[in-house]
């Protein structure tokens, strides 16, 4: 009878799952340990990342490219989102991936910087505005010499005049001429802010062009950001059919950008091709003044992060841009050939507060928690690590103007820190005590309970809120966390049917018991007066329950003010209104966290120059394509 | 056997209503295209009507789910709101095609290797074979499919190119430059799938063929002097294939009804992919076109599933 082996005594399975598991550890511990062993000597890959902060490179202005470099080649860049469509105005289609793709393929008057400031793109100059006696503002403008389509086409004032007219094609117009509130409007856009106001284009020359805006628009530099060529329709119905495809009857739209549109092989790649015809970049940030060095992009759509690194470090791409994940920095920060970088960008993370709130409507309550909150331990503690200096280690206290903007003030100074002896007694001062366990109560409020929700599932998110949720514990809050996953938060909490009845009625209407403090972030850019809107009694984008008469007289005389010093005064002071108490017990609703951070990687060993110069809002890797370039 | 089919078919009806309106309420019901609009502070009334326009979010979603049962039932499939509204059927017939492009080798090497190994593992009961064969296979049951696709990916797109100098797999995306090309990229989202699924496809036929292989017939037909090779072959083989066609039949209707983590992961433009893209843009004609297929799958794979049957099985009779 032939004798069966027991598992334990069989030499061969034993060894076998022995491999098995060293496979498994291996990958576990990443594959940054292959470096290590290559590089003997080397005390930076090694496969304790983890316990060592991974340095990032805080890029601002991209490395200049090598002489010796070839041009030519394809640079490829992963990522995650594919658009829907190349419609941009299209309300169905705001994602950030559409505006990153364009902004290769079509230039405006201004661009945005990596400074996230606003400067002449196709203009040569900046616009000389004209205030008219009768308080209308002319806007002159003079585009550069030598601009050219990729076609060949000069890019004229012609054009800039078609664009405007494809906006406004079949809009309503009012008596002063302007499009009103859109009604009619051909064109497909869910945003004419600014555009609402021009009652007057005036084509004078090639490059000179002036239009009237019935009152001055602070934010004049954002409008005109893309000039449409002729060709993308006979009418604004034509440049809706053609747009989402990038194409007409004759091919692919033309470009005035760096790039010219290639293939769109839906659900793996797109394409584009260098702009051979381009009249040069004049960013402050590109290095090269002329066509890309590259001969073209090719994004490959790759769904997971994880697969995006992988990608890179494979080699099948050169570059990947990716919302900031723990695991980011360690994976490449520590391995020579990528370079990880970041730069502060104009969207910020916020708590804010429901004013609504039993607790919450109390000032010195909001006092006791911006006392409480240390963000210099949340920067610390999350953001230091994998973005450098590169944030402001005190955190953000401004919530028009970021950190990296000339006319920012931190408005919050007074709460910096973790001051719970100062939390405390602004409780007391309230009428709270301490229940015996350390959280507070109200005799009429009950305990100091407060509900804090955010997108779950952003690991960043939780973190951040785990680590204020410890720090308001100290100060006699109870923190709740109460997340709802993904973009379904808005709709369930703050910007739900009810929430937001209460919070546009000072809580006649509705419910505003459905949310206690928002953590989420909102999109800044060089003009900050759209964030008033946030603000404004009686707005649907405020869920925070601010009602206050003077904020809302002031927020469109700060728009309507021409001189940029008083401008940016004037909403620093606007400012103040919502994140201090110095206009009012109704103030310090809104605590800015941090800006958030734009955050790339890219492949240096096959690059010798990177021509990133990111921000979240609608810049991207493609801004300055032209810079990109390998190694021979 | 066709008046049995058609039967079944029909019957699959009301279990397909019960399906599509289960998915298209609970999509409807979780997801808001308006969530987009939620921080834009510059969105005008004209962004809200226009999204709740495309989306018909004036209706209510039973009204809704009738308007999209009467396009379906005249031939409309929809537009893809995710896709550039693009007509649905149009991005069917070339998600299919890449699914396709991903299941059927799948499917094709689970089959083979899913007989050999548990095959092998029952006919070699206890030997060292055997125990390999039973390590892998809890190996690939305890093994997240995620995990193991990203893991290959590091092993096989990574490490082995820079221990080798040779790169012949690409870790990520669909590539039909070529047929090389193809063979390069399905290769690793290949593995994946077929090394998850085998490793139960394995366990569940060495179980049936061990289950079979000490029955009465078969030691009356070695009894009646038939080698070895036949005996497999004729008895144990053939009486495995029943319990094998019913998970294979459950198999195929999860690989060409899109395999959602492994086209993630691997970045196949197929239906798993699609409707991941289309749940999160609130895309109901996409995810009720996937959803429609895949019920469908299932109906039709299993009754290929129990028409097999009567072919390995003689005493099986359709009434």
């Amino acid at each position: 009878m032939r004798s069966v082996p027991v598992l334990g005594e069989n030499k061969l399975a034993r060894l076998l799952a022995l491999l098995l598991a060293f496979t498994l550890v291996a990958a576990a511990c990443g594959s940054d340990s292959e470096g290590a062993a290559e590089e003997e000597g080397s005390d930076d890959t090694t496969a304790d990342a983890e316990d060592e902060e991974p340095e990032v490179t805080e890029t601002t202005a991209p490395p200049a490219p090598e002489e010796d470099s070839d041009t030519g080649g394809t640079l490829i860049w992963a990522h995650e989102q594919e658009p829907p469509d190349m419609h941009l105005d299209d309300p169905a289609n705001n994602l950030s991936i559409t505006s990153w793709i364009r902004r290769g393929l079509l230039e405006g008057f201004y661009g945005v910087s990596g400074a996230t400031e606003f400067y002449p793109e196709l203009l040569a100059q900046e616009g000389e505005i004209v205030v008219n006696d009768d308080e209308t503002v002319t806007i002159n403008f003079v585009l550069r010499d030598g601009l050219t389509w990729s076609n060949g086409d000069p890019l004229t004032t012609a054009d800039v005049a078609y664009t405007y007219n494809i906006w406004a094609e079949g809009c309503d117009l009012e008596d002063d001429g302007t499009i009103g509130d859109g009604t009619g409007c051909v064109y497909l856009s869910g945003d004419r802010t600014g555009i609402d106001l021009i009652s007057d284009v005036t084509v004078t020359s090639d490059t000179e062009i002036s239009m009237t805006f019935v009152q001055f628009f602070a934010g004049w530099k954002a409008l005109f950001d893309e000039i449409y060529h002729p060709s993308f329709g006979a009418d604004a119905a034509e440049v809706n059919a053609n747009l989402p495809e990038w194409s007409n009857a004759d091919g692919v739209l033309v470009s005035a950008g760096p790039m010219v549109f290639g293939e769109w092989d839906r659900g793996v790649s797109m394409s584009m091709v260098r702009n051979d015809s381009y009249h040069g970049s004049a960013s402050p940030d590109a290095r090269n003044d002329g066509v890309a060095f590259v001969e073209g992009v090719q994004i490959n759509f790759v769904a997971d992060t994880d697969a995006q690194i992988n990608a890179l470090k494979a080699g099948e791409a050169q570059i990947i841009m990716t919302q900031p994940q723990l695991a980011f920095a360690e994976r490449l920060a520590t391995d020579e050939n990528f370079t990880v970088a970041s730069t502060a960008g104009p969207v910020f993370e916020h708590w804010g507060l429901n004013l609504l709130n039993v607790h919450l409507s109390d000032p010195l309550v909001r006092e006791a928690l911006a006392y409480g909150i240390d963000k210099s331990e949340v920067m610390a503690g999350l953001y230091t690590p994998l973005f450098g200096d590169s944030l402001p280690a005190e955190g953000l206290g401004n919530t028009f103007w970021m950190s990296n903007q000339g006319p920012y003030e931190n408005h919050q100074t007074e709460y910096e820190g973790k001051n719970t002896t100062e939390a405390i007694a602004k409780l007391e001062e309230a009428g709270y005590a301490d229940s015996g366990d350390g959280i507070f109560e109200h005799a009429d409020r009950g305990r100091l309970t407060l509900r804090v929700g955010t997108t779950g599932g952003n690991g960043l998110r939780e973190l951040q809120q785990e680590l204020i949720q410890a720090q308001m514990a100290e100060s006699g809050f109870e923190i709740v966390i109460d997340n709802v996953d993904g973009g379904a938060y808005f709709s369930e909490r703050p910007f739900a049917e009810e929430a937001i009845a209460a919070a546009t009625t000072q809580g006649a209407e509705g419910d505003p018991t459905i949310w206690d403090i928002t953590q989420f972030a909102w999109v800044g850019g060089p003009w900050p007066g759209g964030q008033a809107a946030s603000y404004l009694g009686g707005n649907g984008n405020n869920p925070y329950g601010f009602n206050n008469a003077d904020f809302d007289a002031k927020a469109p005389v700060c728009d309507a003010t021409v001189d940029d010093a008083e401008r940016a005064a004037c909403y620093n002071e606007l400012d103040q209104y919502v994140t201090t108490l110095n206009f009012g017990d109704d103030g310090l609703f809104m605590i800015p966290l941090t800006q958030k951070p734009s955050f790339y990687g890219y492949l240096s060993s096959q690059l010798s120059g990177a021509g990133v110069a990111p921000d979240a809002n609608d810049a991207g890797p493609l801004t300055n394509v032209v810079d990109f370039q390998f190694s021979s | 056997m066709f008046a049995f089919a058609l039967r079944r078919l029909l019957a699959s009806i009301p279990i397909l209503f019960v399906a599509t309106f289960g998915v298209f309420w609970a999509t409807a019901s979780v997801t808001n295209p308006l969530d987009a609009l939620a921080t834009c502070n510059t969105c005008d009334q004209t962004a809200y009507d226009r999204i709740i326009d495309l989306y018909e979010l004036d209706k209510p979603i039973p009204t809704r789910y009738l308007s999209w049962l009467g396009d379906v039932a005249t031939g409309d499939f929809g537009t893809a709101t995710s896709q550039g509204e693009r007509p649905v059927s149009e991005i069917f017939w070339e998600r299919g095609r890449n699914t396709m492009l991903l299941a059927l080798p799948a499917f094709a090497l689970l089959m083979v290797f899913g007989v050999a190994a548990g095959t092998y593992s029952a006919l070699r009961q206890y030997s060292a074979g055997d125990y390999a064969v039973t390590s892998m296979s809890y190996f690939g049951l305890a093994m997240p499919t995620f995990f193991f696709g990203l893991l290959l990916q590091v092993v096989m797109a990574i490490w082995f190119p820079r221990w080798t100098g040779w790169k012949p797999f690409w870790s990520s995306g669909m590539h039909l430059e070529s047929f090389g090309q193809y063979l390069s990229s399905v290769t690793l989202p290949v593995l994946t799938l077929m090394f998850v699924l085998l490793a139960g496809d394995s366990r569940f036929i060495r179980a049936a063929v061990l289950d079979i292989k000490s029955a009465d017939h078969i030691r009356t037909a070695r009894a009646k002097g038939l080698s070895e090779s036949k005996v497999i072959r004729r008895h144990i083989f053939r009486n495995a294939m029943i319990p094998a066609v019913t998970v294979w039949s459950l198999n195929a209707s999860a690989l060409f009804g899109g395999s959602l983590i492994t086209e993630t992961v691997f970045s196949w433009p197929g239906f798993g992919r699609l409707i991941i893209d289309g749940i999160n843009a609130a895309d109901l004609d996409v995810v009720m076109i996937v959803t429609v297929t895949i019920a469908l799958l299932v109906v039709i794979m299993n009754l290929l599933a129990d028409i097999a049957y009567g072919f390995l099985d003689p005493r099986v009779r359709y009434d």
